[in-house]
């Protein structure tokens, strides 16, 4: 696991690992996929892959409304707000 | 050089279902902003996504109106990417096993016939809405439309001019109305684009680098992205460069596409399955129920309408593309005996009274049993096509009983042929020159004396008579 | 009255005879919690306990529980109580909704006191990447209650609570209850609603319970267990009443003991406990029978891609757009993101994202998370083919007792293998429980007991006869001798 690998998982989560840390992480998670590479080396042709212990469907609702409006309490939880809207800083498209 | 023009278009179609894709949030347009967010549509810690059973029906629908197959079992798969108006950090779309798969659309380019293949239609959820004008420094987040439900419909790249892309998205916007899965209402992003463009030399089988513009949402729009993006294009490598891969916006007011600034489109998107939902399966019982409610389509129908009430092809198509109008004619022809004059009334006087208002018939004052009554009436001699109008326009505005509107207005039509001789006789003795120029061959005078006949009757003759009658004296 | 180390059934008791009121109980609890030097919870609700309980003594309030104190785990979603799933990115979340387990238990009128602490998202088996500081085992100061639900096991073993909620993605009921000297279970994956439990892996993730006993926890689960139309993945079979057949008769049972988890390497004590517990079953009739899971050698790596993988993406949500915390002093979109993020997230979470991040990027799905749900479906059916022959299956709960804190956290590796024997259940989905078995080291130790899809019933089954049958359950630590 190089640099660039660890730089472009890290933008991709938006994290950043500190200087102090970087090190040790990296050094972490290299062990960390050599430990689950095991699974490389075992066959699994015609094996499908299990998503969900759960073999069963998904459930379907019916389409009506039964949710009620709770902009201010939605609202009140957010880091920026006005009366109407989060707030984030200026996107660029 | 020579160059072709390859278009493969993705179209969302927000699907007009109550609530949404995964909650019971209401999914109306206009609402005030995130009042219509449920904790599922935030992405709240916790929260789980259960799918709405209307949206499978509507998708199941456009894929049968279209001759796809329908995976009577599809998944769900996670779409991983940061955006602030993406709640969850991910979309919930349908990535390796769609509802819809395969398919085609034929369409019609001045008189020219196409048929443009679909790969897949698929559902997923809609964003919420970024508005970047509100502040200075700002944007906000508006987050009613997150969760809507939206069903991809992506083509084969088998599009090769923007007047193709623009009759193939003409064709897809009658039929998902028509189907009632979608409203169609572009100005409000309800069905939207994204045109995939490239270009190559004639002949050659690989196809070149494509940009992708997003997000267009009007006819005249697409044909002008396409239009722009073809010519720079051209421009690029005929200048010897390379077209770059990337994601490109249509600026309506500079008429030009630029690329979009945002990284976005950079992203590696990770799909994997959603592991909060199970798969969707469609049983064969909720298949027999969607196929038996399923709708004639507009082809089907027009055909029908020709061969069975022998009414003019234009009128057919015309009739049959609306589904109020197509429901209304066809309460219509079963008590009339004339579907014809049915066909000929709701095609010209009755059209453009509803595009004058720009509604759809059952929101007209006209209802199909006093439709069906003035049909009588006009069949049966008692008033004239032309008192009809008259009617129809006092229908429109107050709803009356067509006739009461004949009884008390007096427009009964003048069938006794001695009241018309009379003013026959009238209007001869009043116009002796042009009686002296019809004489004398002028054949086209004939509609004039007819005219006079109506205006002296206000309308109210009985035209075959009146032709009858004039014929007769006037050839005397 | 002293109410610690009262266990469930005893405290009902004591309110249905009116010989305590849940007044004094909840006043009592409180007074305990003040005590303790644990750190078992992060967050308290006496004010509104408080009203619960004088409501309950008036006879306003009934239920199955009603009028008991118990605690959640802070994963749990509770309507206006701050919920910080131990992490800082929530530290002033106060959700609008209440979890279905909490919903279920408020229902049957147990008063929930506060949230427990635990390890950060419930990543760690050690309690020691909570933000809210490291859990101390009770048993033991120096050591770890194990975790992720350490608060909710150390708050039980400590008799500050008679019971506390939990949840296992990988062990993180089964090892703490073992590390702490207490019963605890988690249902068949589906058998709780997931509706309100912050999610980390979301077909992992499962609900349960810690108790002081296997009947107390059949009695909470017949209250934490229902179906939900608001999860998907919720079972809709009809539910068992776990109280039931909790006293039938262990005659000519099978155990099945897995013959590719060797215990020889373990720790003396810890072998000599497990052969101990199998002749407490022996002369209750039950036959041994070697099973054999071939695969589960891959469960730890199946674990740490498809766990990873699921938490990368569960964990996007926590932005610092709609709620938790933002970082200050941002200058767009980009650092709101990534110094929210970071300055949210402690080490453990940001590596399992990053490596959940790299298993599922461009070029590597099929290599490692397909791969992985391949040999889940391997692992699972080694579970099926096991289960026509026995009963239930028997392991230790963990390779030891408690360990020292600090002493894993340099090697995530070493501290994955805590879970050695308890992850194979989550990647089947079925149910499995932790009773306490015995020592290590002077420290209690856990015996793991897991059933096939659905029977719950059978492993409290045989954990209540083997609890009427042993008194390692009765054993608590000795507060005054190590405070």
């Amino acid at each position: 696991m190089d640099n660039k690998t660890i730089e472009t998982i890290s933008y991709l989560a938006r994290l950043q690992l500190g200087d102090d840390k970087k090190e040790k992480i990296t050094k972490d998670l290299e062990n960390i996929i050599n430990f689950v590479d095991e699974l490389q080396n075992i066959d699994t042709d015609d094996i499908a892959p299990l998503a969900n212990p759960l073999e069963k469907i998904a459930p379907k609702r019916e389409d009506s409304v039964t949710s009620k409006s709770r902009k201010e309490a939605f609202l009140l939880n957010s880091p920026e707000s006005d009366q109407n809207y989060f707030i984030v800083p200026k996107v660029v498209e | 050089m020579s160059w072709e023009t390859v278009i493969g278009l993705e179209v969302h179609a927000q699907l007009s279902t109550n609530t949404k894709l995964f909650s019971s949030a209401s999914t109306q347009f206009g609402s005030e902003p995130n009042t219509q967010v449920d904790l599922v549509d935030l992405g709240l810690p916790g929260v789980l996504p259960v799918v709405n059973k209307d949206a499978f029906k509507k998708a199941i629908r456009f894929g049968l109106a279209i001759k796809a197959d329908i995976n009577q079992e599809s998944t769900f798969d996670r779409k991983n990417y940061f955006y602030p108006d993406l709640p969850k950090g991910y979309q919930i779309t349908q990535m390796t096993k769609p509802i819809v798969e395969g398919g085609l659309i034929d369409i019609d380019v001045d008189g020219d016939k196409k048929t443009i293949n679909i790969t897949r239609a698929h559902l997923e959820e809609d964003a919420g809405k970024s508005i970047h004008d509100a502040y200075p420094d700002k944007s906000v987040i508006d987050l009613n439309r997150a969760g809507t439900p939206l069903l991809e419909i992506v083509s084969e790249p088998e599009i090769s001019s923007a007047k193709e892309a623009v009759a193939y998205m003409k064709a897809l916007h009658q039929l998902v109305i028509f189907l009632d899965v979608c409203d169609g209402d572009m100005s409000q992003g309800s069905l939207r684009c994204d045109a995939n463009v490239s270009i190559r030399k004639v002949g050659d089988s690989e196809l070149g680098t494509r940009t992708e513009i997003k997000n267009i949402n009007s006819f005249k729009f697409i044909e002008k992205a396409i239009n722009f993006e073809i010519k720079r294009q051209i421009k690029v490598l005929e200048s010897g460069e390379k077209v770059t891969q990337e994601t490109r916006l249509y600026d309506s007011g500079k008429d030009e596409t630029r690329p979009m600034r945002s990284k976005e489109f950079a992203n590696d998107y990770r799909y994997f399955p959603d592991p909060d939902l199970l798969p969707v399966v469609i049983s064969n019982d909720e298949m027999e129920e969607i196929r038996s409610t399923f709708p004639e389509l507009p082809a089907d129908k027009s055909k029908r309408y020709i061969s069975e009430f022998q009414i003019d092809k234009s009128e057919a198509e015309i009739i049959s593309s609306s589904r109020e109008l197509s429901n209304f004619f066809e309460v219509a022809v079963e008590s009339t005996n004339d579907p014809k004059l049915a066909a000929n009334l709701l095609v010209g006087e009755i059209g453009s009274l509803l595009n004058k208002d720009n509604i759809k018939i059952d929101e007209s004052k006209l209802s199909s049993n006093n439709f069906n009554i003035l049909l009588q009436r006009i069949s049966d001699g008692t008033i004239s096509k032309k008192i009809a109008k008259t009617i129809l326009a006092e229908i429109w505005e107050t709803g009356r009983n067509a006739d009461e509107i004949i009884n008390d207005q007096g427009l009964v039509q003048i069938q006794d042929e001695t009241l018309l001789e009379e003013v026959i006789i009238k209007v001869i003795e009043s116009n002796s020159k042009q009686v002296e120029d019809y004489k004398n061959g002028k054949d086209k005078l004939f509609g004039f004396f007819v005219g006079q006949v109506m205006k002296e009757t206000q309308g109210k003759a009985n035209p075959q008579a009146v032709n009858d009658l004039l014929k007769k004296a006037l050839n005397s | 009255m002293n109410i610690r180390f009262k266990t469930l059934s005893e405290l009902k008791k004591l309110l249905e005879t009116k010989e305590i009121s849940s007044c004094e109980l909840v006043s009592e609890t409180f007074k305990n919690i003040a005590s303790s030097k644990t750190n078992s919870f992060i967050t308290l609700d006496e004010e509104r306990s408080l009203i619960k309980a004088r409501a309950f003594d008036e006879g306003k309030i009934k239920g199955d529980l009603a009028g008991i104190p118990i605690a959640q785990k802070d994963l749990f979603c509770t309507k206006n109580l701050r919920t910080t799933c131990g992490s800082r990115i929530l530290e002033n979340f106060i959700p609008p909704y209440d979890a279905t387990v909490v919903e279920n238990l408020n229902a049957a009128g147990s008063i929930c006191v506060g949230k427990t602490n635990m390890d950060e998202f419930a990543m760690g088996s050690s309690n020691e990447t909570s933000y809210y500081g490291t859990v101390k085992n009770p048993w033991d100061f120096e050591r770890v209650p194990g975790g992720s639900s350490g608060g909710s096991a150390a708050a039980v073993s400590e008799g500050l609570i008679c019971a506390a909620t939990g949840t296992d993605t990988g062990g993180s009921i089964r090892q703490p209850a073992a590390l702490c000297g207490i019963t605890g279970i988690k249902p068949t994956y589906g058998r709780a609603s997931r509706w309100g439990m912050i999610a980390f892996a979301s077909s992992l993730d499962q609900a349960g319970t810690f108790a002081r006993n296997a009947e107390d926890c059949a009695l909470l689960l017949n209250h934490i267990c229902s179906h939900d139309t608001k999860d998907s993945t919720s079972i809709s079979d009809e539910q068992e009443n776990y109280l039931e057949n909790i006293d039938d008769d262990l005659k000519g049972k099978k155990i099945g003991i897995v013959k590719e988890f060797d215990i020889s390497n373990l720790n003396k004590e810890v072998q000599d406990s497990f052969e101990e517990s199998k002749k407490i079953f022996e002369a209750l009739g039950v036959n041994f029978v070697e099973v054999s899971l071939p695969n589960i050698k891959l469960s730890v790596p199946t674990y740490y891609v498809v766990a990873p993988a699921e938490c990368s993406s569960n964990l996007s949500r926590f932005d610092g757009v709609k709620y938790g915390y933002r970082a200050k002093n941002i200058n767009n979109l980009e650092e709101l993101y990534i110094k929210s993020r970071s300055e949210g997230f402690g080490d453990e979470v940001k590596r399992r994202i990053l490596i959940g991040t790299y298993v599922l990027s461009a070029g590597f799905y099929d290599a490692y998370y397909k791969k992985a749900q391949q040999s889940r479906r391997m692992i699972k059916n080694d579970f099926m083919e096991a289960f026509k022959d026995v009963d239930i299956i028997m392991s230790p709960s963990s390779p030891s007792s408690a360990f020292k804190i600090g002493s894993k956290t340099e090697d995530p590796i070493e501290m994955y293998l805590e879970d050695l024997f308890t992850i194979s259940a989550n990647l089947a989905g079925v149910p499995a429980m932790s009773i306490p078995h015995g020592f290590a080291y002077g420290l209690p130790i856990g015996l793991q007991l897991m059933g096939n899809y659905l029977e719950e019933s059978k492993i409290l089954n045989f954990a209540h006869q083997y609890q009427k049958n042993s008194d390692w359950h009765i054993k608590s630590p000795n507060l005054e001798e190590i405070s």
